[in-house]
């Protein structure tokens, strides 16, 4: 391993890595840096960051963090049994598990509807907040965070599932029945949301290697494209 | 963990074409691989099976070994699709109380959950669960299968980029955890046998996870050595 050579950036080099494909391109020839360019394999636009990152992963995350309160403060579902109607909200849910002490359920359960989705924006904000300060910080570690919370972004789908197959599995007239409520809807969009936000913000931002924007008056293009 | 990265000089190929005037030309890099989370460039090493190329400066996954050969991701391609239409016909759960028996689908279920006036729901769980699958298993099928007989499949190019996005947004695996975190959930209320349905989407879980872990670079590199690109 030669750890100690130096590692030049695709900016520095004028080479294009496609996300949809893998092509590796150079460009060469006289073009305005900010040309629209699209990988001759698959025809996806080619970028050193990606334009307007992160105002859309902003805006996704922004749309999560308003959608988050009534995600979890309306009920999800509503139980009917000869007793009669109950709300479930995904927090009751969970400590209903707990009561009836389904430990590995509740936690399962807790991890995947509560702490990946308040994981997963309180990271953003901090990736978002960083990344708009161009800071240096912790680059590997940050761009590890994203991968992390990229990685776990679709289980929190978990209980939009589970109360879906719940209204279909118990449908016995009066004497049993789950119904489906308004919260189920918010909390599958704050999901949704923060998949997005996450899948639009450009890890490539927390690499703001100062060697990364070296002074050619020709070929650097403009910091954030 | 192998990645090297390379001197300047030999990122510009010996035989460049002139640069033209007014269209940028884009010349292609095959022995190079530029990492897609911090820009990095390396130099593309061959990996032997089961070996993870990562990034030296971020971390980030390059490239795995393949281990599946194109014939093989074919033939898990129509498993998938087998254990598929057994998942979403066969019955999930067969539950009982006090005499009424219910079996219980996917589709049905997610039917059941539109009536009950959360359509936007039904079909979240609709796409995620049913349509996103059942596309990233059809559009493997056209791909593989045209590929292996040595013809680039029309469409190529569209059919790759609906299966990315496919394989992005299906949630198989969360779906399974779902089931079974709905069966214990609901054994208190009725007697529940697992169906076949249940074995299926197990099965389907692990055939997606195998073959979509390698990611689409393989197959986009073969529909070029045919001539797609």
């Amino acid at each position: 391993m030669m750890d100690d050579e130096p590692i030049q950036t695709g900016r520095q080099l004028g080479l294009y890595s496609c996300h949809t494909c893998g092509r590796v391109s150079e460009r060469q020839g006289h073009a305005a840096p900010d040309a629209p360019l699209a990988c001759p394999r698959c025809g996806t636009h080619l970028h050193h960051r990606n334009p307007r990152s992160l105002e859309r992963a902003w805006a996704y995350t922004w749309a999560a963090i308003v959608l988050y309160l009534p995600a979890n403060l309306l009920p999800v579902m509503t139980t009917i049994s000869l007793q009669g109607a109950v709300d479930h909200t995904i927090l009751g849910g969970i400590h209903e598990l707990w009561m009836n002490r389904d430990w590995g359920l509740a936690v399962i359960v807790f991890v995947a509807s509560v702490a990946v989705p308040i994981v997963k924006i309180a990271s953003l904000v901090l990736l978002l907040l960083s990344a708009g300060r161009n800071s240096t910080w912790c680059s590997r570690e940050r761009t590890a965070l994203w991968r992390g919370i990229e990685a776990v972004g679709h289980w929190s789908m978990l209980d939009v599932f589970v109360v879906v197959l719940l209204v279909g599995m118990i449908h016995f007239g009066p004497l049993a029945g789950v119904e489906p409520e308004p919260g189920l809807v918010a909390f599958g969009a704050v999901v949704v949301l923060t998949i997005l936000g996450v899948s639009s913000f450009d890890p490539r931002l927390l690499w703001p290697d100062p060697a990364d924007n070296p002074p050619q008056p020709n070929a650097s293009p403009p910091p954030h494209e | 963990m192998p990645g090297l990265n390379i001197p300047q000089a030999a990122a510009r190929p010996a035989s460049a074409p002139a640069p033209e005037a007014a269209s940028p030309v884009l010349v292609g890099h095959p022995g190079l691989v530029v990492c897609d989370e911090c820009d990095a460039v390396h130099k593309r090493i061959r990996l032997s099976r089961g070996v993870v190329a990562r990034c030296r400066r971020c971390g980030a996954l390059l490239g795995r070994g393949h281990v599946v050969t194109p014939t093989g991701q074919l033939a898990f391609a129509l498993a998938a699709l087998v254990f598929l239409l057994i998942g979403n016909f066969a019955p999930l759960v067969t539950l009982d109380l006090q005499g009424i028996h219910k079996t219980v689908t996917m589709p049905h279920a997610i039917w059941l959950t539109a009536q009950a006036g959360e359509p936007i729901t039904a079909v979240l769980a609709c796409v995620t669960a049913i349509v996103f699958p059942a596309m990233l298993v059809l559009l493997r099928l056209y791909v593989l299968g045209s590929l292996i007989r040595g013809r680039v499949p029309p469409g190529f190019r569209f059919a790759m980029r609906a299966l990315r996005f496919a394989t992005y947004w299906s949630m198989v695996e969360v779906f399974l955890l779902s089931a079974l975190v709905s069966i214990v959930r609901s054994a208190g209320i009725a007697d529940l046998v697992p169906g076949m349905g249940l074995f299926a989407y197990a099965a389907l879980t692990l055939l997606l996870t195998s073959t979509t872990a390698a990611g689409l670079h393989s197959i986009w590199k073969l529909g070029s050595r045919l001539g797609a690109g």
